[in-house]
């Protein structure tokens, strides 16, 4: 059975703040995919001290 | 791997701001950046496609911090390190941009392009063994002003029932996600990079968050 559009309208919105770390709590699906989310960028800042700029 | 002299200077420092309370659940305290839309990407891919310097600088600065999400979250972690899945996605980087000069653009958004080489190097990644040459950190000059030993552990803990969740779902399920929602792709890019309509995407990751859902409900049941 295909979906109906206001649930898949709501996936959407929820799944794009989850991508952009909008999200706090939520169910904990969403929390999961939050904290993979956040761990995979988070670290990503962590390194940043390091530039990736070849020398000349 | 020869980059060329046209890679100097333009390799962007990945700079994020999130910042997650463990302790809390998941709480995400700044937002990230937010990314180009598609009509600014495209033009930023049709200067750096003609050699702008600037134009390439800035495609690799919205383009590199979901590239190295989507590695990462693909390859996960190697004696606790994202190095392997970093070179990859420098790789990924370097490959993209000796591939901009043959670019044309097709109608299609220039983020499928990026994330279809992407997964090819995953793959090869996957495939080689050269995961079992792991870097080892250095010795920190400073204070570590990352998370603490107990909210590490529960992080990781979530991260890794995370990933074993994911890894139950079907491949494609589980592609879709990783693209959609760890590198931020919009519907039409991920269904331009897994072959699928802007619709049946909608459709295929609302079906892959339900089914998450229901493992989790399971295992607590």
């Amino acid at each position: 059975m295909t979906p109906e559009e206001p649930d898949l309208q709501a996936t959407d919105e929820l799944l794009t703040a989850v991508s952009r770390g909008e999200v706090a709590g939520g169910d904990p699906a969403v929390r999961l995919l939050a904290a993979l989310v956040a761990d995979v960028t988070e670290t990503a800042q962590r390194r940043s001290s390091v530039s990736m700029t070849p020398s000349a | 791997m020869t980059t060329g002299p046209t890679l100097a200077g333009i390799m962007p420092i990945v700079s994020e701001g999130s910042v997650a309370d463990a302790k809390i659940g998941v709480r995400l305290a700044s937002r990230l950046p937010v990314r180009a839309d598609d009509s600014e990407l495209r033009e930023l891919t049709s200067l750096a496609v003609q050699g702008d310097p600037g134009a390439i600088e800035s495609l690799l600065g919205e383009l590199r911090p979901m590239v190295v999400r989507y590695c990462r979250a693909r390859l996960g972690r190697v004696a606790g390190q994202y190095h392997i899945a970093d070179d990859v996605a420098q790789e990924v980087c370097i490959a993209v941009l000796s591939a901009l000069p043959r670019y044309r653009d097709m109608g299609r958004p220039f983020a499928s392009f990026v994330f279809g080489i992407a997964s090819h190097k995953v793959a090869d990644a996957l495939r080689s063994s050269v995961r079992s040459a792991v870097p080892t950190q250095d010795l920190p000059d400073g204070p570590d002003e990352g998370p603490g030993p107990e909210e590490t552990v529960v992080r990781y803990i979530e991260v890794e029932h995370a990933r074993r969740l994911l890894s139950k779902l079907p491949a494609n399920q589980r592609e879709l996600l990783l693209l959609r929602v760890v590198s931020g792709l919009s519907a039409e890019e991920t269904g331009n990079v897994l072959g699928m309509s802007p619709g049946a995407v909608r459709v295929a990751q609302h079906r892959a968050l339900a089914r998450l859902r229901q493992m989790v409900e399971l295992e607590s049941a």
